[in-house]
């Protein structure tokens, strides 16, 4: 059976953030507040300054052992005990970035110490030896789909009956190899991101983050079906300019959300002609869904964007009320971007989007199991 | 348990070959002009990658542990002015999207893993439990320079593309099954690379609670 017509249920989620958990994120969101701030894209050697996102405490600069493992550990506090890692309750860890700033620290400095939280088998495996997680621990890394494809591929496990629950996790900490990069990219620049608005020129900015969900056979109140994926594989940074790798990801997810109400958590990262194309394919495939997004405050938390803004949408129907799309000005891309937040009693679903290089895309359906 | 038909299978052992020994084996098989930007792993998991001429319906898995070592590197070499080609070059999934990009071929499921001393388990079990009606399990390693001395990239060189339909499928070169059980065991990479290579056999267990067999026709 195609995955699009099966659903599993999400039995526990969370996420850290510059504003801390995912009730403190999403009541910062509500409040509309910005944790992006102008940091030097190279860190303490400078740079333009660009908008970034860090964990209160936290340094653009890698520290060896990096200085995100308090967040990581503050995240591993949230998650229920499980005997994860084991036989029959597997891990899947995604991201984008792993140990890269540690890769960018020892190159600069030569210091040994650095290597050791570098790569991603290596980082990943100091992670599990950190966390305590058994070996059954696969790695994922499709830039910023990343969270959807562990979710996706845990569900299947369960679906397949080898597993009765399982453990995603995702992560990216800002490095100045990843502001590096986007800045050489010159989408991350001076301007602070304004997603799903019209204005002269795109930005984006970049954010840490940090979440998990753990998915159940049996148990949860929420529900995640019509997981969907497609890749377009027509440029390594943007998109068919049709949006037809927008609409195709998103009809699967359109079919599951049949006769249902949802509202519709956007990828907006800021650049412009993504954020047209996803607001046209949105329209066309949800007519009714008022749109938000968020990367306005926290910034692009990359591999681990969707399943951190997962959280914050589980914690928005959990309280009832939907941040807006914060940052910046400009008139507004469509008619269904939603600026303001709103009340959401009168939906009965969430659809939750994200975009990768290559032309990635990624939707899942979020309800009330 | 989990099985499928190997119905198409590529290898390459790079062995002791240079970059440019492979840039220079391999570009013909490419339109004139495409390996400019691509990457010795490029070169390798799109040659073989090709040669199975991959659908739209047909989900992608590639597995690679370290991926674009060389352009990680080069990347990090470039600093303080980085460079935006090596930053898009050196993603994870790059060596796939090289191929199917310069073929504008669409596809629908993609699945770029890493991995450590289970990483066969985990790839396999990520392609044998797509519902796409086939799949692709694609891969390999490029060996790096500096990053090598540190631990932090593979010290081989080699791709691999294996077609996997469902078992009973005409013409099969193979089979290979995931069966729950067995106690402790590890199949890594480089390990599996080896059995496709040499079309070997195999049954034993490649994680805790999981057993593979490997068949040949």
């Amino acid at each position: 059976m195609a995955d699009s017509a099966l659903s599993v249920a999400l039995a526990a989620c969370g996420c850290v953030t510059p504003f801390g958990d995912a009730t403190a994120t999403h009541a910062a969101l509500l409040r509309g507040e910005c944790a992006l701030r102008p940091v030097g894209f190279l860190g303490r050697d400078g740079g333009d300054a660009v908008p970034l996102a860090l964990i209160p405490g936290r340094s653009l600069d890698e520290t060896a052992p990096p200085d995100w493992l308090p967040a990581i550990r503050r995240l591993n506090d949230m998650i229920p005990a499980g005997d994860w890692g084991s036989p029959g309750r597997p891990v899947f860890v995604t991201g984008s970035n792993f140990g890269v700033g540690g890769l960018y620290a020892l190159r600069r400095t030569g210091d040994e110490s650095f290597a050791t939280w570098g790569a991603l088998p290596t980082c990943t495996e100091r992670l599990r030896s950190e966390l305590g997680w058994g070996p059954d621990v696969s790695i994922v890394s499709h830039a910023c789909v990343s969270a959807h494809l562990g979710l996706l591929m845990a569900s299947r496990t369960i679906w397949a009956g080898l597993a009765d629950e399982v453990l995603v996790v995702s992560f990216d900490f800002l490095s100045p190899f990843v502001a590096g990069g986007f800045h050489a990219l010159k989408i991350l620049n001076g301007d602070f991101p304004s997603p799903y608005r019209e204005r002269d020129s795109g930005a984006i900015g970049l954010g840490d983050g940090a979440a998990y969900a753990v998915l159940s056979r049996r148990r949860g109140d929420w529900a995640l079906s019509g997981q969907s994926l497609f890749n377009e594989m027509h440029h390594f940074t943007s998109n068919q300019g049709d949006g037809s790798g927008f609409r195709r990801c998103l009809e699967t997810v359109a079919a599951a959300a049949q006769g249902r109400r949802v509202w519709f958590k956007g990828h907006g990262t800021g650049t412009l002609e993504a954020g047209r194309l996803e607001i046209g394919a949105a329209a066309g495939a949800f007519p009714r869904a008022p749109v938000v997004g968020w990367k306005g405050s926290l910034g692009h938390t990359l591999g681990s964007c969707g399943m951190v803004e997962l959280a914050i949408a589980v914690e928005s129907v959990r309280v009832g009320r939907t941040p807006g799309t914060i940052g910046g000005g400009g008139l507004p891309m469509g008619e269904r971007v939603s600026l303001e937040g709103f009340e959401n009693g009168g939906f009965d679903g969430v659809v939750c989007a994200s975009n990768a290089f290559g032309g990635a895309h990624a939707a899942l359906l979020l309800c009330h199991a | 348990m989990l099985e499928r038909s190997i119905q198409a299978l590529q290898t390459d052992d790079a062995g002791a070959e240079t970059p440019g020994d492979v840039r220079n084996r391999l570009k013909g098989n490419f339109p004139a002009g495409a390996t400019r930007r691509m990457t010795t792993l490029g070169l390798l998991v799109g040659n073989a990658l090709a040669a199975l001429d991959p659908r739209e319906d047909e989900a992608i898995v590639y597995a690679s542990g370290y991926a674009e070592s060389c352009a990680l590197e080069g990347f990090l070499e470039s600093f303080p002015t980085p460079s935006p080609t090596l930053f898009q070059t050196s993603i994870h999934p790059s060596a796939v999207q090289q191929l199917m990009i310069g073929r504008q071929a669409a596809v629908r499921e993609f699945l770029p893993l890493s991995g450590g001393a289970l990483f066969a388990f985990h790839a396999l079990r990520a392609a044998l439990l797509s519902p796409a009606p086939r799949a692709i399990l694609c891969g390999g390693e490029e060996r790096g320079t500096w990053l090598l001395e540190h631990g932090l990239s593979s010290s081989r060189t080699f791709a691999f593309a294996a077609r996997l339909q469902p078992a009973g499928a005409p013409g099969a070169l193979g089979h290979v099954r995931l069966v729950q059980g067995g106690g402790a065991g590890a199949l890594g990479l480089g390990g599996w690379f080896d059995l496709l290579h040499r079309r070997a056999p195999f049954a034993g267990t490649i994680a805790p609670g999981w057993r593979m067999e490997l068949e040949w026709a």
